[in-house]
């Protein structure tokens, strides 16, 4: 019941978040690149409900437009993630014997390596903007699913209604989407949960670093960057409000993933 | 109706059926008994064609007139369609836990026979009702009905498609007693509706009073055939003697 409930909480939260930065556009009371010079470093306010930055452009409607790119971002990669990994895993743990080996030791080489190091590979190859980012998020994110998928399909391959279905003729791709992939949700789904987080987390940590989303493009990490040298002039509110944005999301979605983790544990017996 | 000869199964170099021939009369009760490990479910494994990766065979597994270790995946594919059915030990890991029992039953009843599902609604209605299940099951998920439940469920598409031999791979081990005597009654209904049965089992007391015929298999040998008044009055081997012995 506890459980349930901060399910419901945090899904509330996550959902509000979702919902502000969705309807940015009509929500947001100025356009986000406007710059009004005589209102540089406006504390919170009449005129600026959050504010505004070194320009003058209004924090609120660009916190609102930095969390749609940056929730786009996150949900897009970890998308592409969940199908590579899906993809990966599934080969390997419905095929098997050596083709399953040569593809894990494939991906304990790449686990070890840290995945900052690709992100900043693939980062000075493309030196993508949004959509760069997303790729490479997406690209370097998918080796926990695969694991799962991998783990999930050796262990229900051999349930007797896969045995069942095989005798009957039934085609591989059936099989797998029908039995195999059906029966892995739960679990694929809190690593796909907490994916997300990971890379709403890595988003802001390469923006932040200014190796992320391009500069004309609001996003949280953006936001955080262009602020650390307002904090030390005292315009807190410029960092202060998507960082807060930020842990929150990331809070959300970890307490929904562990919800979820706990809700589904029993319920499957496959 | 299915004859085993000389039948040998090699897995990663360890012999577990060794020169094994027997025969399954037509329209007869068959029971395979020997304890766990002396090759049964190997060798229902390899009447299936269901041997794990690694598993050489030789022999022959002659289904009328096919050979099925050497028939084609196809021409196996639609004897275990058309003519056979399979229950497993576990019910529970027989379905699918995530889809309902209205489509499971579907396939592995209606579904093989290409029946529309009006007439399976209709049809597997009636055999649930007379196995004294209700009809909702249908629409419930295999997790929430007990192993009683779904091992009659099995019967019940046993009964829709009346197969020509029905293979159960140890179907009583995880009922209780009440529901084990109650899965055996509908197991001889199936056979009094045509159906060969080969029953595989370690539990004496389920051959008592339901097959007709009887093997007995050893570590991976077949030691001792005949009927079951045969085996049971004049046991000729030491292993079935013990096996006999050790029920009282």
């Amino acid at each position: 019941m506890k459980t349930r409930k901060n399910l419901v909480f945090w899904c509330s939260l996550l959902g509000l978040t979702l919902v502000l930065t969705l309807f940015s556009d009509v929500l947001a009371t100025h356009p986000v690149n406007e710059m009004d010079l005589d209102a540089v470093y406006a504390p919170p306010g009449e005129g600026h409900l959050l504010g505004t930055d070194h320009l003058g452009r209004d924090v609120f409607s660009r916190l609102l437009q930095g969390g749609k790119v940056t929730l786009t971002v996150a949900g897009l990669s970890v998308a592409l993630s969940f199908a590579i990994g899906v993809i990966y895993g599934g080969i390997s743990g419905y095929v098997g014997g050596w083709t399953d080996s040569v593809m894990m030791r494939i991906l304990e080489a790449l686990i070890s390596i840290p995945s900052l190091i690709f992100v900043l590979a693939f980062q000075a190859i493309m030196q993508g903007g949004m959509w760069g980012m997303t790729v490479i998020i997406g690209m370097t994110g998918w080796f926990t699913t695969a694991r799962i998928v991998r783990s999930e399909f050796i262990r229900l391959k051999d349930a007797e209604y896969v045995k069942m279905a095989k005798m009957f003729g039934t085609p591989a791709w059936k099989i797998i989407t029908g039995h195999l992939l059906r029966n892995s949700m739960a679990p694929l789904f809190v690593v796909t949960i907490y994916n997300l987080a990971g890379a709403v987390f890595i988003e802001v940590s390469l923006s932040f670093l200014g190796i992320g989303i391009p500069p004309s493009v609001p996003s949280w990490g953006n936001m955080l960057y262009n602020a650390q040298n307002d904090i030390l002039i005292g315009a807190w509110w410029i960092g202060l409000f998507p960082g807060m944005l930020i842990f929150l999301t990331i809070l959300s979605i970890n307490f929904i993933g562990e919800a979820m983790k706990d809700s589904g544990r029993g319920r499957f017996h496959a | 109706m299915l004859e085993v000869k000389e039948l040998t199964i090699v897995v990663n170099g360890a012999t577990v059926v060794n020169r094994s021939s027997f025969f399954i009369p037509n329209g007869k009760i068959t029971a395979m008994i020997g304890e766990s490990g002396s090759g049964k479910s190997m060798t229902v494994a390899a009447l299936l064609k269901i041997l794990p990766a690694g598993a050489n065979t030789s022999g022959e597994i002659r289904y009328k007139s096919a050979n099925l270790l050497e028939a084609t995946k196809e021409e196996v594919t639609a004897i275990r369609k058309n003519e056979f059915f399979t229950i497993f030990q576990d019910a529970m890991n027989s379905f699918n836990p995530s889809i309902k029992m209205d489509r499971q039953l579907y396939a592995f009843s209606a579904g093989r026979i290409g029946e529309d599902h009006t007439t399976y609604r209709k049809k597997m209605k009636d055999i649930l009702g007379k196995l004294g299940l209700s009809a909702d099951i249908l629409d419930r998920y295999p997790f929430e009905l007990s192993g009683g439940m779904l091992q009659r469920c099995m019967i019940a598409c046993a009964l829709y498609v009346k197969p020509a031999l029905l293979i159960a791979d140890e179907p009583t081990s995880a009922l209780d007693k009440v529901v084990q005597k109650e899965f055996l009654k509908w197991l001889r209904l199936l056979n009094e509706n045509g159906t060969t049965v080969l029953l595989i089992t370690h539990d004496l007391d389920v051959v008592t009073g339901l097959a007709d015929e009887m093997i007995v298999m050893q570590k991976g040998e077949i030691v001792e055939t005949g009927t079951v008044s045969e085996i049971f009055s004049r046991p000729t081997h030491d292993y079935t003697k013990r096996l006999l012995d050790s029920r009282f």
